[in-house]
């Protein structure tokens, strides 16, 4: 079961009058003194310097960028054959001893 | 409210406070305690308003350095006010603290009686804004403190989406899907009870 429009509007009525009543609830005043006290012991915060705080939003507007970057370069990093070239560099660390210059140099 | 007639004005007074005169955010207390009292009350129960308008001056004492005259002090006043009510709420829901109370057959008969269309009950009974309000804390209770809060805001006290949405910190978009959603929450709730009611009958 769903309200009509009109009891819609009549329950929005009535619990808009019932919530404004909340206000003329007589709850008493502050209590001064807590409240003092509270607030000499609450330091006031330090304003962040205004480089630091366009720092922050700089470093969030490329947030997205970045990360985008980085999977992209992890796939690339994936992708490229590494094990040609570690077997490369182990050829030529083991047999080291007999390689020449001449040999090195592929002359 | 901004201003005394014969005293500083709250940017002044703000200036004066931030350069050590801290005595001077007294002034600031007095003028605006029944501003946010009237806040508070609307948004929290009775018993956590005074407490929680205390908070609020602490925190709006803490933030001063962050008032930068943009918008006038009584409206960034609010906003504080507004987030500390809806911290409250984030906290106690996430913990359940407060039993859920019961939808009585009373306010069953009174939430039938009060929509149907010969309804001559004036809202001036005191009797009638009790049931009323309890009506709504019982919808409310049941309500996530997002929900609540907006709802409270744009469907309860007719704040436009944008004022809303600067109140909480939030963008227009969520303020208004979250509005339509809570609205439908509201009458969902409140319509199954009048259907349990017409059922046993």
């Amino acid at each position: 079961m769903s309200f009509t429009k009109h009891e819609r509007e009549r329950l929005r009525d009535i619990l808009k009058r019932a919530y404004r009543g909340k206000e003329n609830l007589e709850l008493g005043e502050l209590r001064w003194d807590d409240l003092r006290d509270s607030l000499r012991s609450a330091d006031t915060i330090q304003p962040m310097p205004r480089f630091l705080m366009v720092f922050a939003q700089f470093v969030w507007q490329i947030a997205p960028v970045v990360s985008l970057l980085i999977l992209a370069l992890t796939g690339v990093l994936l992708a490229l054959d590494l094990t040609s070239g570690y077997d490369v560099f182990q050829v030529l660390m083991n047999g080291r001893e007999e390689s020449t210059l001449s040999q090195m140099l592929g002359i | 409210m901004n201003n005394d007639a014969c005293g500083p004005s709250d940017e002044e007074i703000v200036v004066q406070v931030l350069s050590g005169n801290v005595n001077a955010f007294e002034q600031l207390l007095k003028r605006y305690q029944n501003h946010v009292l009237r806040i508070v009350k609307k948004h929290l129960p009775p018993e956590h308003v005074l407490d929680m308008a205390q908070d609020v001056f602490v925190r709006v004492y803490q933030s001063l350095p962050t008032f930068k005259g943009e918008s006038n002090f009584g409206q960034w006043l609010s906003t504080i006010a507004a987030r500390a009510c809806y911290d409250f709420w984030r906290k106690h829901s996430k913990f359940r603290e407060f039993p859920l109370s019961h939808f009585t057959e009373k306010q069953q008969v009174w939430l039938e009686e009060t929509l149907s269309e010969n309804s001559n009950q004036s809202f001036e009974e005191s009797i009638f804004q009790r049931e009323a309000q309890e009506v709504l804390d019982w919808a409310l209770e049941r309500l996530s403190a997002e929900d609540r809060m907006v709802l409270e805001l744009v469907y309860l006290e007719g704040h436009s989406v944008k004022e809303a949405a600067r109140l909480l910190g939030w963008s227009a978009a969520n303020v208004k899907v979250r509005s339509f959603r809570s609205r439908k929450k509201l009458y969902n709730l409140l319509s199954k009870q009048l259907k349990g009611r017409r059922r046993r009958r």
